[in-house]
């Protein structure tokens, strides 16, 4: 594709549109500075927006999400780009950075999209829909998820066949194959990097079976599946289209874990279980839930509360590790496991488990920067430089850091952080104008 | 090249050299499934193990294409089975 240049000045660079980047962007704004909020999805809201339910209130995600996301959709001084990256981030001096800025072709102008979804209606080509965790299809000109921000139509490039029928249908002619990729150059006074977190793969523990036993999945896809825009009509088994009604959590996949190279606790692994746990026990009434977990941290306001609530619904906690899950004809598993507080090894039968994932770094923030050292901390989180009095400074001066970016935290406290980052960037133009 | 507006997709087709073969493939088999569980359930309402057995497909593909189809409002879901465990699919009228 060939490259067009441009060249734009803002206040500040926000790298990540999630609930963190989102309202560090906004605390900007409001002041009244212009900002660059980026974001490599097609969509703002970040994991947060894809959620069902927040711990320990029970308030629905999307309630809180969508209000805040349109918000940052309409206001004046923030320039959305989505399906973009930085990259060689440049200090010039104090009060300049200058960013590469990649946007990739949507294939739709945005503005002209009215979301009428006749392209996705026309469109003969199905593939998994990364939005739904691979549990459904979706089409190749797609609108990503039903509150997805901007709400307008995208093609997925790779799996088109080009045959043109969404182009035929749209009535407002926003689809554009012409499009191509932009690279932009952008100048900045200050930069607030909030790339959020990545989820642990279970792949890489075979023993669990996630991706060879179907009824074996994420927490996440499981958050898809009780959320109120679910891939299904209702709760179902991957593997066979069962309703499940004896399912099994395990906690710690890939945290608190040496083996797999992420020993820190995930912090949020023993809440977003429980409350999924409490969700599935009023959707499905019938259904036993256990949650495997090695200890329940519950350390957060309202949390052992909201703890002790599960066991009252009838959440049956069992202190143990598991060492090996294996399948049924049938599709039900088996679970291997080490009952601490008996001493002892035990089975048993579930027909779905749901595998609660750690919380990873986001690979790659040090490598954007050019001539400056952004310097990680040991489990290669953004590094804080002065964690107690002033949470958001990094290693370079003028770039802040917000959320999850930093480890692993819950929503109420990326929201705190992206404020003391906000803060520590409208604090830093003022010193540096 | 003329680019005339809403026949973009063209202008890339030839830009490209034609169209990728893995999408074509995908495309082939989407179709090529969603028309054996079309066919399937025109015959009569089926549950998701009913199809399995009748297509011979591993049963998760068919939890997949058949919730996909669903989705893309081909398919309805009917009524769950005496054991509150299998919903019964049919063709969306």
């Amino acid at each position: 594709m060939k490259d067009s240049l441009k060249s734009s000045s803002y206040d500040a660079l926000v790298i990540g549109a999630g609930i963190a980047g989102g309202e560090a962007a906004l605390n900007l704004a409001n002041t009244g500075y212009k900002v660059l909020l980026v974001d490599k999805e097609l969509s703002v809201g970040g994991k947060m927006i894809m959620l069902s339910k927040v711990f320990p209130t029970l308030d629905c995600a999307a309630c809180i999400t969508t209000p805040k996301v349109s918000e940052i959709s309409r206001h004046p001084n923030i320039t959305i780009f989505t399906g973009s990256e930085v990259s060689n981030i440049r200090k010039i001096s104090d009060n300049e950075f200058v960013a590469k800025v990649t946007r990739k072709p949507r294939y739709v102008h945005v503005e002209d999209c009215t979301a009428c979804q006749l392209c996705e209606k026309a469109c003969p080509t199905s593939v998994r829909d990364q939005y739904q965790f691979g549990l459904i299809g979706r089409k190749a000109a797609f609108i990503p998820f039903s509150i997805c921000s901007p709400k307008a139509a995208a093609i997925d490039i790779d799996n088109c066949t080009l045959c043109g029928a969404c182009e035929r249908v749209c009535p407002t002619h926003c689809i554009d194959f012409t499009m191509e990729t932009e690279t932009n150059e952008l100048h900045v006074k200050t930069i607030v990097v909030a790339t959020g977190f990545n989820l642990f793969d279970p792949n890489n523990i075979p023993r669990y079976g996630y991706g060879k036993y179907k009824n074996v999945i994420t927490a996440m896809q499981m958050e898809r599946e009780i959320a109120p825009t679910r891939p299904f009509h209702t709760i179902l088994r991957p593997g066979d289209g069962k309703v499940p009604d004896k399912i099994a959590y395990v906690l710690c996949v890939g945290s608190r874990d040496a083996t797999v190279g992420n020993p820190i606790c995930s912090q949020i692994c023993c809440m977003y279980s429980i409350k999924q746990a409490q969700l599935l026990m009023g959707a499905l009434p019938m259904a036993d839930v256990t949650i495997y977990y090695i200890n329940i941290r519950s350390f957060g306001k309202g949390f052992e509360e909201f703890y002790q609530q599960a066991k009252g619904m009838g959440v049956n906690f069992v202190k143990g590790k598991i060492g090996r899950i294996s399948e049924k004809e049938n599709g039900n598993l088996i679970l291997r496991y080490e009952d601490i507080n008996k001493g002892k090894l035990q089975e048993a039968e579930h027909d779905m488990v749901i595998l609660s994932t750690g919380v990873l770094p986001t690979k790659g923030i040090d490598g954007l920067f050019e001539n400056e050292t952004l310097t990680l901390d040991q489990f290669s989180f953004v590094g804080q430089s002065d964690m107690l009095a002033s949470p958001a400074k990094t290693s370079i001066g003028g770039v802040f850091v917000a959320g999850a970016a930093t480890g692993p935290m819950d929503i109420p406290d990326s929201i705190l952080s992206a404020g003391a980052a906000s803060s520590e960037a409208i604090s830093y133009i003022i010193q540096h104008a | 090249m003329e680019i005339e507006k809403g026949k973009t997709a063209k202008y890339l087709r030839e830009k490209s050299g034609g169209v990728p073969e893995q999408a074509k493939e995908n495309l082939k088999e989407f179709n090529r499934i969603k028309k054996l569980m079309l066919e399937a359930l025109a015959q009569e309402d089926l549950t998701i193990k009913q199809l399995t057995d009748k297509l011979n497909m591993p049963s998760d593909e068919v939890v997949y294409h058949l919730m996909s189809l669903v989705k893309y409002g081909l398919v309805a879901t009917g009524d769950v089975d005496d054991m509150d465990e299998y919903f019964t699919y049919k063709l969306k009228k």
